[in-house]
């Protein structure tokens, strides 16, 4: 299947397969860590054994999902080294110091507290357990912020000069503070959060359906449920920032995300393409189906365009993103999954306002209870396509504008990238196969009710019972 | 300025070799007890043995992750060109860490546990095995240009001398499993594993002579070094103490101790590790890149430390604390 390719797009290959199937696990590790401290904040507070077994359950999951996070982000890192060497030379002094301070300061914190976090409750003080579940949601959370430092520092160069086939620094907060910095770790974050809620709800839905443990399984369903509340209008607010800015810093990245082929002059009102077939050999859409006028009051909420927009044919072929049409689809499909999960989280609040939400209404309309089941995987999708639109659209670079992508991979005899790339894909396709066939057996399970709390704290459960709810 | 460019390189091959000698103590001890774990007569001994790394594997493995990221940000030339000449191991050793890793979860949850626990143990090995493969290469010397990019072929991790290195380092980390169960647990498990630990000494004690022995012949760059006067000192201490830690070890284990055979181990790990750390400095990419050739700039070094240096401390902290929450023996829950 990929016999006949070149080096280049070997390890380009790679580098996708390996990314996108290691980005699964850390979602889950960042967004449902914030959910354990949250519970386990309750527990602490209320002494209600439901809390309690809330964590221990959900902490199952984690665990399984923590174990192929850690293992599938070994490629990631080695990567930059086997590779990409051209790559790790010419930007080194800075990309690889927020390497080196993701395992100092993320990594580390996360894989430290998490041996207490799921094995410590009968042998550290609650307080301890309370701050190692914390540590865990920290050091995740840190990842994030600096993984998406490091990635939109190749979206947006800065804090420094390239001289000789080199990076050099001259002011690192500002290299880590380059200028997409700020709203792509809001983004990816809530977009962590987001997607976990998702999975919570998804696998509480599923359960309420077939009436398993229906209490147990309506709370966790309305806690996830209400910050997501907080989270997806945060979020869709964020994307809608994240694409002003790409519209400002990588022009070409917008063109190609919205297939847009011929230049837009300030104060014209362009139509907005819902769905297109673009066609990059003759330099403009086959056909489309589009909305006059919309695309000012999407990108700037408003009737004209203020500023320009330069069209892909302004550009030689060389110097804008191939591809056009999966990145224009990537991005439809990531927005349309926010907003789809918006609007059930709508009619949920609706519901639940109105007194119908229950643990039997799971069972009575099956459609609200598969919409929830659908809204997992579509959130792990919308994930995925985010960061194809990232990564894709930046091409043909690497450092956007400094390093073209040909230039940072490694020469490497084809068969020995070939080998590695069929390895991987063999063994996290059966990965992806057997992690789904376990977490579904986690599920059909259940929570297991009868877990003992920690010593001390089950006879205060007993002799104040719900003292603060 | 011309301090700092000799010292700030320095500084980090020290840092790198802490966190490499941290990561082969502490994952060494994890992989050996996979590979241990291959021999465990029955279900319920295999638990106790996975038990005992349940809290610490994945820190442990963590040591590995940071040690290449501060690779990749102090010496970024030594990062491309060493990664890409090992490509073969380095993924082997991924592939082992990943089975190692996702067989310690789905065991968890089957009810089968035999592919899982065949799957941790080779898993296991195969992590060990191309560990040691790697460590031999880069010691007998990666053939680059005067840039410092590699021009060897793409099998030169393949020959008698990693093969070596390699066995040895299984046996060690055999040795260092073993001494930690001896400390984890108790009774007729114990008592196996005083055996394991006897039959690896012996094992891992042959292949560092014929390493030491072989040393010279496998590239021009260790013999001179090995017998440069100046280095003389070391070269004969260091087997001297060698001498004496596995006699204690010996002694140690005929006496029924839990503790001290494992420290000694671990001593005899931090003994090992200078000698070849003694054997490279300050070659980063031996035989002929040295640290200030392959070192990233002053001031990026600099801006690691005061990140990095703090948070040292502060992670050796936290690590030990979790290993005392947790010390005593396993027990089967």
């Amino acid at each position: 299947m990929f016999a006949g390719l070149d080096v280049v797009t070997l390890s380009r290959l790679q580098f996708a397969l390996t990314a996108i199937f290691h980005m699964l696990w850390p979602v889950l590790s960042t967004g449902m860590a914030i959910f354990l401290v949250v519970l386990e904040a309750l527990w602490l507070r209320t002494r209600n054994p439901l809390y309690y077994h809330q964590s221990r359950f959900w902490a199952k999951l984690y665990v399984l999902n923590f174990g192929i996070g850690v293992a599938s982000g070994l490629p990631m890192e080695f990567q930059f080294g086997t590779n990409w060497a051209p790559l790790s030379e010419f930007a080194g002094d800075f990309f690889g110091s927020v390497l080196g301070f993701e395992g100092a300061m993320a990594f580390m914190l996360e894989a430290g507290f998490l041996g207490i976090m799921l094995f410590g409750w009968h042998k550290v003080p609650p307080a301890i357990h309370f701050l190692s579940t914390v540590m865990v949601a920290f050091g995740a959370n840190l990842s994030v912020f600096w993984i998406l430092s490091a990635n939109s520092w190749l979206q947006s160069p800065s804090g420094g000069t390239f001289s000789d086939g080199h990076f050099h620094v001259q002011n690192y907060f500002a290299a880590i503070n380059n200028p997409f910095m700020v709203r792509s770790v809001i983004h990816m974050a809530l977009a962590t959060v987001e997607t976990s809620m998702l999975v919570v709800a998804a696998i509480s839905a599923w359960s309420l359906m077939r009436q398993k443990a229906p209490e147990f399984f309506l709370f966790s369903f309305q806690l996830a449920l209400v910050i997501l509340l907080a989270v997806a209008p945060l979020q869709i607010l964020a994307g809608h920032e994240s694409a002003v800015q790409v519209a400002e810093l990588q022009p070409t990245k917008l063109a190609a995300i919205e297939a847009l082929w011929d230049d837009q002059p300030a104060g014209t009102s362009p139509a907005w393409a819902v769905l297109a077939a673009p066609d990059e050999a003759s330099g403009r859409n086959r056909w489309s189906l589009s909305v006059p006028r919309a695309f000012s009051w999407i990108l700037e909420t408003r009737p004209r365009l203020s500023q320009p927009l330069r069209g892909l044919n302004s550009w030689p072929a060389d110097q804008r993103p191939p591809m056009v049409g999966l990145l224009f689809y990537s991005f439809r499909l990531m927005v349309a999954v926010g907003l789809a999960a918006a609007a059930l989280m709508a009619i949920s609040l609706l519901l639940w306002w109105r007194g119908g939400l229950s643990a039997a209404s799971f069972a009575r309309w099956p459609w609200f209870s598969w919409a929830w089941i659908l809204s997992a995987p579509a959130g792990y999708l919308a994930i995925e396509a985010g960061w194809v639109v990232r990564c894709v659209g930046r091409q043909p670079w690497t450092v956007y504008g400094e390093l073209r992508t040909t230039d940072a991979a490694s020469v490497l005899p084809a068969a020995e990238v070939l080998t590695s790339l069929s390895v991987f894909a063999v063994i996290y396709s059966v990965l992806l196969v057997l992690a789904l066939y376990f977490g579904a057996r986690i599920i059909a399970r259940g929570p297991d009710l009868t877990l003992e709390p920690p010593n001390g704290l089950a006879a205060a459960s007993l002799s104040v019972p719900d003292a603060s709810s | 300025m011309e301090f700092l460019e000799w010292f700030m390189p320095t500084v980090w091959f020290v840092i790198l070799a802490l966190f490499l000698l941290l990561y082969v103590i502490l994952d060494g001890f994890d992989l050996g007890v996979g590979i241990l774990s291959l021999t465990s007569p029955g279900e319920s001994q295999r638990t106790i043995l996975m038990t005992s790394l349940g809290n610490v594997w994945d820190a442990n493995e963590t040591w590995l992750v940071l040690m290449g990221g501060a690779l990749f940000g102090a010496f970024p030339l030594a990062y491309g060109t060493i990664l890409k000449a090992l490509y073969g191991p380095i993924y082997l050793m991924i592939l082992g860490l990943i089975l190692r890793a996702v067989a310690f979860e789905f065991r968890e949850n089957a009810t089968t546990k035999r592919p899982w626990n065949l799957m941790f143990g080779i898993g296991s090995l195969l992590a060990a095995a191309s560990q040691g493969i790697c460590l031999g290469t880069v010691l007998s010397g990666i053939p680059t240009d005067a840039a410092g990019h590699f021009t060897g072929s793409a099998w030169i991790w393949v020959n008698p001398s990693s093969l070596l290195v390699a066995l040895t380092l299984i046996q060690g980390y055999v040795l260092i499993g073993s001494t930690y169960l001896i400390l984890k647990t108790s009774g007729e498990l114990q008592r196996l594993h005083v055996r394991t630990a006897r039959l690896a000494a012996a094992t891992t004690l042959v292949g560092a002579l014929l390493i030491t022995v072989t040393a010279p012949f496998a590239s021009d760059t260790l013999r001179q070094r090995l017998f440069d006067p100046a280095f003389l000192p070391f070269f004969v201490v260091l087997p001297l103490l060698g001498v004496v830690l596995i006699v204690q070890l010996y002694r140690s284990l005929a006496m029924r101790q839990e503790v001290w055979p494992f420290v000694y181990t671990v001593f005899l790990f931090i003994l090992s590790f200078l000698g070849l750390g003694v054997m490279v400095f300050p070659a980063v990419i031996p035989p002929s890149v040295m640290i200030f050739q392959a070192s990233s700039s002053v001031s990026s070094m600099v801006f690691m430390l005061t990140f990095i240096g703090v948070l040292i401390p502060i992670m050796l902290f936290y690590n030990i604390y979790n290993y005392i929450a947790f010390r005593g023996k396993v027990s089967a829950e």
